[in-house]
């Protein structure tokens, strides 16, 4: 006790010299310090964009397969078309639709990899509804109007998956359950014909939970066949989706295609399109995009150099949202340890100078008969005052400073990656769903208007996590603390590994014979 | 130098002693065979030039320095003992008094006498007085030059203060390098009075190394040392 209070004293009269160390330390660790609130922040946030995005896989057809398929169909004329139809045999036909789908043998047994959190299932299917007048392709501001213009095309998308309440659009909020209910999967497990249709659908045609629609099954055996269909839910179309990428972006014309869309269960819609144990899409959510390799290399073993299917990720998106975030961490991380370093030199400089120029003082004590451990001691308790003023110091400064530090990376690793980021988001992978739930890759007629609403919809899911990687929160978290602590604790060995060494070597004699 | 006076009350015994340095130059014989004894309330004086190691024998008595032979005895223990504490002979057993005084510039003289007190473990306000008491008795009884850092007092000052840090702990034997070397001739005068004092009032055994034959006034035992070798000069 009586050394620790002779070190502090000591401290003290050598005040204009430790001031000067403690600044100078004071001003790195300030800058180490903002770093590692920085590199906290940016991993806090990284952690949380991963938890949102690139962690969403499909199974569907290939690209290349749906491409060999369409040139196929190209290279025929209608009438060679239609002539093929009718003499195929069920079995062909089914064969031939199944030429988009993917076998649910195949996403089942993907399903069952570890990695893998959820798991769904969704078909797409265009299917002739009798007597149902559409609502497709009405411009939003007649709806609103109430000067519907009507077009009754009797053919209407369905889509079904296991379980209505897990579909993006209902989850996310787009689509909101208006009357009734949503089916279940119960009702996919017992194939019940049940159906969910739109709010302005229902309108249109003086529907009402209870009603029952009727669905042509398709195929040839099937052209007779009648599939009676219980609206057990009518919901409403929140949001509705924009065409604005797919004309150029000037024109915002607002469409409700999503009006002509019925849910029904997976079960029941394979019936109706005649493919049963076939699918548009399996739909996983993994534990994180830092498995995407891994869940791409299981794939590829189980499906083997069969390139019909493929699984894309949205690994893209969680790229090009959070890189800039993973640069500014990289960037803290580099400038922590310059700053560290930077420290280390200062306290062990103004440490060997300190003691350079005390040495006779440390001959004195010694002479006087003060033991190593004694001079050792108020040493190291001159280096722990230094250095806890100057921690001190510098928490204080980086609450003021870390977030502009912060928000100045950010911005610098913004400029440098918009380009890319601009270009990844743009090219986002058709399968690259950050809903929580599956949406299938079309098949069929109205293709092309799927793939571009679910094109919109990965742009208004990545939203949240853009707005998240936005901007850099540096938050005071109790870690920061205790890495002060270990600052402190860690420079303070350092320091003292001067005048340790210093001590236990000097010979009193020589120092007071150095006059 | 008498053997009634040795064989009276030697406190101090130093049979044979020698140390030699390597230097560039290659071995110097600092000290060569060095004996004698030194008894309570006595002054021991060795003169001779510098260079000649007088302040190497002294450090020896100190323990700063260890001897490659011979022995030292203070009180009847054996300090060249690989097991004598070393420290703790420094703080109690022995008081210095150097040349350029080797005050502590950032302490008070008040802290500076303390300071030996402090690391034997001292209470605090024994301590204060014990020193205060000390600084009175060497002459500097005035609070302010007290509590003024070395740098503000004069070499006589400064050398009081030193005196009184030496007998801070109460120490049987007093070593003395060079006290009067850096100072004028009244306060040398005063100085070696006051050493003078501490052995034949006090009853200290005090060890003198210095080129100033002044000193010889107050000296129960001389010796003139040259390169080494001791010759005893009579009392």
């Amino acid at each position: 006790m009586r050394t620790l209070s002779r070190g502090f004293r000591s401290f003290r009269r050598h005040w204009a010299r430790n001031l000067i160390i403690v600044i100078l330390l004071a001003v790195c660790l300030t800058f180490s310090l903002s770093m590692l609130a920085v590199k906290l922040a940016a991993d806090q946030q990284v952690k949380s964009v991963k938890a949102t995005v690139g962690n969403y896989a499909e199974v569907s057809v290939s690209s290349e397969a749906l491409m060999a398929y369409f040139e196929q169909q190209r290279s025929m004329t209608q009438a060679e078309r239609n002539a093929q139809a009718r003499t195929m045999t069920d079995l062909e036909e089914m064969a031939n639709r199944a030429e988009s789908l993917v076998p649910e043998e195949v996403t089942d047994t993907f399903s069952k990899v570890d990695e893998v959190r959820t798991y769904d299932k969704l078909l797409s299917a265009s299917v002739t509804v009798s007597g149902l007048t559409s609502t497709s392709v009405t411009p939003l501001f007649q709806i609103r109007e109430g000067s519907t213009s009507s077009s009754s095309s009797g053919r209407f998308q369905f889509e079904g998956n296991t379980d209505a309440a897990a579909l993006a659009d209902f989850v996310d909020g787009r689509k909101q359950l208006f009357s009734g209910s949503l089916y279940t999967y119960a009702d996919y497990k017992n194939a019940n014909p049940v159906v969910v249709v739109e709010k302005n659908l229902a309108e249109t045609n003086e529907l009402e939970v209870g009603d029952t629609i009727e669905a042509s099954i398709s195929g040839a055996s099937g052209s007779n066949s009648k599939l009676e269909l219980k609206i057990i839910g009518i919901y409403e179309t929140v949001e509705a989706e924009r065409s604005s990428e797919s004309s150029g972006g000037n024109s915002q014309a607002m469409t409700n295609p999503m009006g002509n869309i019925l849910y029904s269960p997976l079960s029941v819609v394979q019936k109706m399109n005649a493919t049963p144990g076939y699918v548009t899409t399996g739909s996983y959510y993994f534990d994180s995009v830092d498995h995407t390799e891994q869940l791409q290399a299981v794939f590829s073993s189980q499906v083997g150099e069969d390139s019909t299917y493929a699984l894309t990720t949205d690994e893209s998106n969680y790229q090009a949202i959070a890189d800039p975030l993973i640069k500014v961490g990289k960037t803290s991380l580099i400038g922590l340890g310059g700053a560290l370093g930077a420290c280390a030199l200062i306290v062990l400089l103004a440490m060997g100078i300190t003691i350079g120029s005390r040495t006779k003082e440390l001959g004195v004590l010694k002479a006087l008969g003060a033991s190593n451990r004694q001079v050792i001691t108020q040493y190291a308790v001159e280096v722990v005052c230094i250095t806890l003023v100057a921690i001190i110091l510098a928490m204080g400064a980086t609450t003021i400073i870390g977030q502009k530090l912060g928000n100045w990376m950010l911005s610098g690793n913004q400029t440098s990656s918009s380009t890319q980021e601009t270009a990844q988001v743009a090219g986002v992978p058709a399968a690259g769903n950050s809903g929580s739930a599956p949406r299938g890759a079309p098949t069929g007629p109205g293709a092309m208007g799927q793939a571009f609403g679910q094109r919109l919809r990965n742009q208004v899911m990545n939203t949240s996590a853009q707005e998240q990687a936005a901007s850099i929160q540096v938050v005071y978290r109790g870690s920061l603390f205790l890495y002060g602590i270990l600052l402190l604790v860690m420079i303070s060995l350092l320091g003292m590994a001067v005048p340790v060494i210093w001590i236990v070597r000097i010979r009193p004699a020589r120092i007071l014979s150095m006059e | 130098m008498s053997d009634s006076i040795l064989s009276r009350n030697s406190i101090l015994k130093i049979d044979g002693v020698s140390k030699t340095f390597s230097t560039k130059a290659g071995v110097v014989k600092a000290v060569d065979d060095a004996s004698f004894h030194a008894g309570w309330g006595e002054v021991t004086v060795i003169i001779g030039p510098s260079g000649s190691g007088k302040t190497t024998l002294l450090y020896l008595v100190g323990s700063l320095e260890k001897p490659e032979a011979g022995a030292i005895e203070v009180s009847s223990t054996d300090i060249c003992q690989s097991d004598f504490d070393l420290a703790s002979y420094r703080r109690s057993g022995v008081g210095f008094v150097f040349q350029f005084f080797n005050l502590i510039p950032t302490l008070t003289s008040l802290e500076n006498v303390t300071l030996p007190m402090d690391l034997a473990g001292v209470p605090k306000p024994d301590q204060e007085r014990r020193a205060t008491d000390l600084l009175a008795r060497m002459g500097i009884d005035d609070q302010r030059v007290q509590r003024s850092k070395p740098t503000k007092l004069s070499g006589g000052q400064c050398q009081r203060v030193a005196i009184a840090r030496a007998l801070a702990n109460d120490p049987d034997l007093i070593l003395a390098d060079e006290p009067t070397g850096n100072l004028d001739t009244a306060t040398s005068k005063s100085v070696t009075e006051l050493l003078g004092a501490l052995a034949h009032e006090d009853g200290k055994c005090v060890l003198i190394v210095t080129h100033d034959e002044s000193i010889l006034e107050i000296a129960d035992q001389a010796f003139h040392m040259t390169d080494g070798k001791l010759e005893s000069v009579g009392a």
